[in-house]
């Protein structure tokens, strides 16, 4: 990749690294002995994963029954986090697909971290969909295999059985594509690894050699599977959108989900990544790779993506005014002024207020209210999942039937369990694979790093063009 | 395959390109069939399907291996029996008699097992209705509690005897004894009352003593000094225009509640739209009852002010003076303009009341006397039996125990320890009597108490007969063998009598003394059969025979004494009688136990009701600002107990009440320790207990009870309350939907309620503009449906069968019965409090209740809810294993073994009937570890083996994490079909009848094909009331509705 640099454009590599530099920074956390802070996270992870796999196994052994739902309120807690995990697992494949056919560069300090989220996020996500489940023994019904009965298929009209397929596609692509961007860094390790832990290297990187076939056939698959991931972006929300937008139920039957659902989980995905980054690039030291640039550069899509969702919010309570339709305006006014107003009300003020503080450039760049708004956010986002499934379900047609929703110790186990499971994949992950996308980075040291633009550079690469291919 | 290379060969035949080698060599999968030798030729298969079977085998028995199913054991027929075809139900007539609770009954029995209970429609008193009581009657037979043998009492727990040692020493018994009192509720049967007398003739020193657990006596005793009978008269509701009801439950638990809901609702009904005519209810009572619940207007008095309420209308008919000081002047004013209306229609009226104070009975009937009634709307030639206690004989015999007077007390069918006004007395005056003989089927408070028990059978084991009005017999007989070592009642006491007139060689002897019994008395009063044994035949089949059996009567006045003084203390409390629970003859039935409430919705246990009312901004306050499901301390007289509470909406000001029959110790698992018992708070009157009390006060909140289980929150759609800022008429229910208005002050979403199609109500007289606004709303939904883009399949439903049903809310009085009906028919599990507090209940029909109009004193509607069977059902769609799915003939169908449970059909209802197992509440998970204990039972209700005998074999018994909702009784529809298919002939409305719709005593559901143009529900389907719930969202609901209308007259409440 070679490019012609503005000279005002901020340098994304910074420290005046070398290639060596870069190798050493971004490969020894996995071959160093983990530190005290990653192993009593770790420790703490597999903790409540224990846990949580403790509360799934009761669920599945004393019935749905120990959940707090009823026969109003048939889904809370589980679609809720089933949705705000998926939300959160489309940051990966907007980073990586999206950025890339986009040639954002700053997208390479990040991309790895965040594919790698996608993925333990849409697996917590998937638990959901099984686990609330009355019989998940018999979850295979939902897979169109051929069977003796009939043969009996699933239901191609519900939107549900579509979840099925976006969230397995969408799960695969992203291992795929997190998957093909590790081979040349699974080489780079195993070029610096002995024994054993070089034999498994080696066996990740398929026997990667650095040739330039290799080099040429990576990055073709790269942008195949970047071609293919992109829809994934925009579809496994929609259909996610669609378990409800697909629905009679007031407050659930509404056109707007799609593209306010797949907003909403670039915001919440982006929080995330952010939430993570800004851990990862403190504890491994990361401060040259992922920059203040890039802290920036995605509060400015969660500005933009909270603004969108600001925008649905209001749009909704616009329609449901205008509809003139009784059921659509009492599910909104309930909402708001219901019994679970306050969960409206944080929804609002953590959604929509607060990532208004980034039209402000120093609080772009202000890593700690960064840290602190991308939970703000986050927080927000399962807070709109509330809303949108449990206080809808809670007063719907008829009134006989309203009812009310608090959940119980299992449902919050089961929830605390999935960042058991999240956090726990991502320490490991952290441990086994560079954190960062090693030949990426390398990939724009010359045309991002800040001995050669910028500052430090002034006028010097605008002579040359660099181009650092040559240089691998 | 094509040869690459022709210089390869794969043998001599191919070498040489011989053409039988060459065709089946262009023939890769060989046609011909291989075949082997030594294999069956219908086993015949090829290489491949030995893998296909190979493979299968082995996974099969590796599965099979691996899961450990329970072993369930069924026994076959080893010779069937003449009169049983497995499969095919068979149909006893019977009567259902628990005291005074009567009703005539069909038994279904499948394979020799009693298992639902359908009215008899042959009966001239029921008309084919049946009660809740009725149907849950069935499952009483099956009560793990049943005594299983005659017990003697041993310590503090029971040995096992036998009838031949009991006789013994029961015989022994009463030949030493001086005095012997024999304890019962109504009795109605003749020949049981021949049996007793047989005794109390052989032994003189014995007396029989009859109460009724709620007393009807003062009514009996004033038809006594007015008539010279001591009976109940029958009242004919249907003739009534205008009824006026002192505080009696009609419809619901007084006297003969099925005969009256079953009149009443023929003068409720709207037949022609253009001459509307109705009949007008005022109810006057201080709780909101269930009969309360449907009157057009409610005049509300305290308990202690129903003598003078009574009098006021007295004195404005009659002419009297009777004082009536400390009645309120609203009531006073509303009573007045009632004996108005009631004047203007002499002859066409009825007054009736449940006061248990005889002079206030003799003013009503002087009050009916001078309208006319007794001429026109009371009957007193055929006079009803079924109450016939006598509080004073009671208070008697207490007396006489009191004084040692009672040395043998035999109870029969009663539990005056928990039911009457004297229990605590009574339960310490038990070790007073020197012998206690019992006839309990199942242990109970009195029971408890006794040293013997000769349990007797249940109705639906016994043989009997039973005079519900003079005249009118029916016929008990027994639908399966006695399940236990039991006797009758009847036929212990003629052997301990001694009679000459039982056989006890025969096989079933009171049978035959039964038979004997007719021979000699109806059949020598009657001369349609001149043979004994077709007229026994006769009987026996229909299981009702009538004869023209009129006894003169006249009117005699008596003067008139006090009636009781209103109190001044400032909170009265009132207990009554629901139509469920009776005064705890049923807690024990886990059917009864959680079928909610008609009136406050709730389950398990009774809720102190509290009245509520609007505070103008956005709240509905309760008594003392209590919430549903607080718990306040109750203190009535020396007794205080904790208790929660409910906002009742028409709840007087100034009272609270609480039902009975419930706070009962030894009523099983199910009855024990569930709610609080008052029977000993009642107010001892003159002339027998007063249902109420005015030395009560209600404590501060003092917590929340654990286990609200009331399975409606959400009470009212439209009640109007006064806006405290602008003085102006707005809902009141809709300002309180509103928790947090973000100091906006909005009053709620006005129309939030209203403006759903839900419910449609009106008044009799803006019937036309009512009529036009339906219509309208009705047309704008429907154009508004046809701008769609869904096909539908209309011309597929308009072939062969499409069902529908029609639910009559003009018609229906929301007793419940239904409700029973359905979980009897349809195997539905019982989930225990626990369980229904968390909106767990799994009822199919439920019984929706709305109260609307004035808040302070709203009308209510009943609105059966169950499936509604959308042909254009939003479950469906969402499903994604298909296990939920339309039928061509509209029936939206589960297929159980299907369902994975997602649910996602149960958010997407509108109508919220579906329900999902949430836990293996019937035991037929394949795990059995997690089954839920609801009571502290040993295993879930309806979960045990003998319980399990009530379950209808046509129907699946769903296990844990299905979903699971009303299937428009399917079995019954294929049952139906079945039989017009063998007798080739089309099918009619009597084919197929859901369960809901043969027990509702009103006729408010009708069930039938919506295709047959000449059936019962397409003339009811013309109606221009009629509406759909819902419609505008465009599900194509198969249920319709009719607008509710009332009679309600405004100027009642200035």
């Amino acid at each position: 990749m070679s490019a012609v640099v503005s000279p005002i454009r901020k340098p994304l590599i910074t420290g005046n690294k070398t290639y060596h530099q870069i190798t050493e920074d971004l490969i020894s956390p996995t071959e160093k002995t983990p530190t005290k802070e990653w192993v009593i996270g770790f420790i703490i992870s597999v903790s409540v994963l224990t846990w949580g796999v403790f509360c799934i196994l009761w669920t599945i052994w004393v019935g749905i029954g120990s959940w707090n739902l009823n026969r109003t309120i048939n889904w809370s807690w589980d679609i809720t986090n089933f949705v705000w995990w998926i939300g959160i697992g489309h940051a990966g494949t907007l980073i990586s697909a999206i950025l890339l056919l986009f040639r954002q560069k700053w997208r390479t300090g990040v991309n790895r971290a965040a594919e790698a989220m996608t993925i333990f996020a849409v697996m917590c996500a998937g638990l959901f969909p099984l686990i609330h489940m009355g019989r998940i023994w018999l979850a295979m019904f939902i897979l169109p295999y051929p069977n003796t009965r009939g043969p009996l298929w699933p239901n191609f009209n519900s939107p549900l059985l579509w979840d099925v397929f976006a969230i397995s596609t969408y799960l695969t692509v992203s291992v795929l594509f997190w998957y093909t961007g590790l081979v040349p860094d699974f080489a780079t390790v195993r070029d610096r690894a002995k024994g054993l832990r070089r034999k498994i290297y080696n066996t990740l990187s398929f026997g990667w050699t650095g040739s330039a076939k290799h080099w040429q056939r990576w990055e073709s698959l790269s942008l195949v599977l970047a071609g293919l991931a992109t829809p994934l972006v925009l579809s496994v929300h929609t259909i996610v959108s669609f378990d409800f937008a697909t629905s009679v139920i007031p407050g659930w039957h509404t056109t707007i989900f799609p593209p306010y659902f797949v907003a909403g989980a670039i915001f919440s995905g982006f929080a995330m990544v952010l939430t993570l980054m800004i851990i990862t690039r403190k504890l491994f030291n990361l401060q040259d790779y992922i920059t203040i640039e890039h802290i920036e550069s995605m509060n400015k899509v969660i500005l933009l993506t909270g603004t969108i969702v600001g925008v649905a919010y209001l749009t909704e309570l616009f329609i449901a005014w205008y509809s003139g339709y009784v059921y659509e305006q009492f599910a909104f006014f309930n909402r708001a002024l219901g019994p679970y107003w306050w969960a409206y009300f944080g929804m609002m003020f953590c959604n929509v207020v607060s990532p208004q503080f980034f039209w402000k450039k120093s609080f772009r760049r202000n890593v700690t209210l960064t840290f602190f708004l991308s939970i703000v956010v986050n927080i927000g986002m399962w807070f709109e999942r509330f809303v949108i499934i449990a206080t809808t379900l809670a007063r719907d047609y008829l009134p006989s039937s309203w009812s009310l929703y608090s959940p119980s110790w299992v449902e919050i186990g089961i929830y605390l369990g999935t960042f058991g499971l999240f956090f726990t994949c991502f320490l490991i992950f952290a441990r086994v694979a560079p954190v960062v996308a090693v030949a990426e980075i390398k990939h724009i040291l010359k045309s991002a790093g800040d001995q050669y633009i910028g500052e430090n550079n002034k006028g010097k690469h605008q002579q040359h063009g660099i181009s650092n291919s040559e240089h691998h | 395959m094509k040869k690459q290379l022709d210089n390869i060969w794969i043998g001599r035949e191919d070498l040489l390109k011989e053409d039988a080698f060459m065709q089946s060599a262009e023939k890769e999968f060989a046609k011909e069939e291989i075949h082997y030798a030594d294999m069956a030729s219908n086993l015949a298969g090829n290489r491949r399907d030995f893998l296909k079977f190979l493979g299968f085998g082995l996974g099969a028995a590796t599965i099979a291996a691996g899961c450990d199913f329970p072993v369930k054991k069924a026994i076959p027929y080893v010779i069937k029996p003449d009169q049983i075809v497995p499969g095919v139900a068979n149909y006893y007539a019977s009567t259902f008699v628990n005291g005074g609770d009567y009703c005539p009954v069909l038994v279904k029995t499948r394979e020799g097992r009693p298992i639902k209970i359908e009215g008899n429609d042959l009966s001239t008193i029921t008309g084919g209705g049946t009660s809740a009581r009725a149907q849950a009657s069935v499952l009483s037979l099956y009560d793990t509690n049943r005594f299983t043998g005659p017990k003697m009492k041993s310590g503090s727990g029971w040995k096992d005897s036998s009838w031949a040692e009991m006789d013994k020493i029961v015989s022994t018994t009463i030949s030493t004894s001086n005095n012997i009192r024999i304890l019962t509720n109504t009795i109605m049967s003749p020949t049981a009352r021949k049996a007793i007398s047989e005794f109390t003739n052989k032994y003189t020193n014995a007396k029989v003593v009859t109460y009724d657990p709620v007393s009807a006596s003062a009514l009996l005793d004033a038809n006594e000094q007015n008539f010279g009978i001591r009976a109940v008269p029958t009242y004919k509701f249907d003739l009534a225009d205008i009824i006026v009801s002192f505080n009696a439950d009609f419809l619901g638990s007084w006297i003969s509640p099925i005969e009256y809901a079953a009149a009443y609702a023929k003068g409720r009904k709207i037949s022609d739209i253009k001459q509307a005519k109705m009949s007008r209810h005022i109810q006057v009572e201080s709780h909101m009852s269930l009969t309360g619940s449907n009157a057009d207007n409610r005049i509300l008095v305290k308990p202690s002010e129903q003598g003078t309420a009574i009098a006021h209308l007295y004195n404005e008919i009659t002419g009297g003076s009777v004082g009536t000081t400390g009645l309120n002047a609203k009531a006073k004013k509303a009573l007045s303009k009632t004996a108005a209306e009631l004047k203007a229609a002499a002859g066409r009226c009825l007054v009736v009341s449940a006061s248990a104070n005889i002079n206030e009975q003799l003013m009503i009937n002087a009050i009916n006397n001078a309208l006319g009634s007794y001429e026109a709307t009371i009957d007193m030639s055929s006079p009803s039996y079924q109450r016939q206690g006598n509080d004073t004989d009671l208070k008697t015999l207490i007396g006489d125990i009191n004084s040692g007077n009672v040395d043998l007390l035999i109870i029969h069918g009663s539990n005056p320890v928990y039911d009457t006004i004297y229990g605590t007395q009574l339960a310490a005056l038990m070790p007073k009597i020197k012998n206690k003989i019992s006839f309990a089927t199942v242990n109970d408070e009195t029971t408890d108490l006794c040293d013997v028990v000769a349990p007797s059978n249940h109705y639906l084991e016994s043989w009997g007969d039973v005079e519900a009005k003079k005249g009118h017999y029916t016929l008990i007989q027994p639908t399966i063998s006695p399940l236990f070592d039991t006797r009758q009642a009847e036929l212990s006491m003629l052997i301990w009598a001694g009679s000459a007139n039982i056989d006890l060689a025969k096989e079933q002897p009171y049978y035959e003394y039964l038979k004997e019994s007719w021979r000699t008395g109806t059949f020598t009063s009657q001369n349609e059969y001149s043979s004994f044994q077709s007229f026994w035949d006769s009987v026996v089949h229909d299981g009702i025979f009538s004869v023209k059996n009129e006894s003169a009567f006249s009117f005699k006045n008596v003067s008139i004494g006090e009636v009781s003084k209103p109190a001044s203390s400032e909170l009265e409390i009132s207990f009554f009688e629901t139509a469920q629970m009776a005064n705890g003859q049923y807690s024990g039935n886990p059917w009864l136990m959680e079928m909610a409430d008609p009136v406050t919705r709730t389950s398990w246990g009774n809720y102190l009701a509290v009245p509520v009312d609007f505070d103008g901004v956005k709240t509905m306050v309760g008594y003392k600002n209590l919430v549903d499901g607080e718990l306040v301390e109750l203190t009535i007289g020396k007794k205080k107990v904790t208790l929660p509470v409910i906002q009742q909406f028409g709840q007087m000001p100034g009272t609270v009440s609480l039902a009975l029959g419930y706070g009962r110790t030894q009523a099983g698992n199910t009855g024990s320790n569930v709610g609080v018992n008052v029977n000993d708070c009642l107010t001892a009157g003159p002339d027998g207990p007063l249902y109420f009390n005015t030395n009560v006060s209600v404590s501060e909140r003092v917590g929340k009870e654990k286990e609200f289980s009331c399975v409606q929150y959400h009470h009212t759609i439209g009640v109007k309350g006064i806006d405290k800022e602008t003085n102006k008429e707005i809902n009141a229910d809709e300002a309180a939907l509103v928790f947090f208005d973000y100091f906006t002050g909005v009053k709620g979403f006005q129309g939030a309620l209203t403006d759903r199609s839900v419910i449609y109500t009106s008044n009799v007289k803006e019937l036309k503009n009512s009529i036009e606004h339906l219509q309208e709303r009705r047309k704008d939904a429907q154009h508004l449906n046809e701008q769609q883009i869904y096909g539908g399949f209309d011309e597929k439903y308009s072939l062969g069968h499409h069902w529908g049903m029609h639910v009559d809310l003009n018609a229906c009085i929301g007793c419940g019965t239904c409700a029973v009906a359905c979980m009897s028919e349809n195997n539905v599990p019982v989930v225990g409090k626990r369980e229904v507090s968390r909106h767990h209940e799994m009822t199919w029909l439920r019984i929706d209740r709305y109260y609307y109009g004035d808040v302070e004193n709203p009308n209510t509607i009943y609105q059966p809810m169950m499936c509604q069977h959308c042909d254009n059902a939003p479950c469906e769609n969402v499903c994604p294993v298909n296990a939920t799915n339309h039928s061509s003939e509209g029936l939206n169908q589960m297929a159980y073994n299907r369902c994975i449970g997602t649910r996602y059909c149960a958010n997407n209802c509108p109508y919220k009937v579906r329900r999902f197992n949430w836990l293996d509440y019937t035991k037929a998970d394949i795990w059995p570890a997690n089954q839920p204990r609801l009571q502290e039972e040993s295993v879930p209700f309806m979960a045990d083996n003998l319980t399990r005998m009530v379950l209808n074999p046509d129907v699946t018994v769903r296990s844990r994490g299905v979903i699971e909702k009303c299937s428009f009784c399917v079995q019954r529809i294929q049952e139906g079909k079945l039989t017009a298919k063998t007798e080739g002939r089309l099918l009619n409305d009597r084919d197929v009848r859901t369960a809901c719709q043969t027990s509702c005593p009103t006729g408010a559901i009708t069930f039938g094909d919506m295709n047959n143009k000449s059936g019962e529900l397409t003339s009811k389907l013309e109606s221009p009331l009629n509406y759909i719930a819902l419609e505008e969202i465009n599900v194509r609901s198969s249920v319709t509705y009719t607008m509710k209308i009332n009679n309600r007259d405004k100027s009642f409440d200035a």
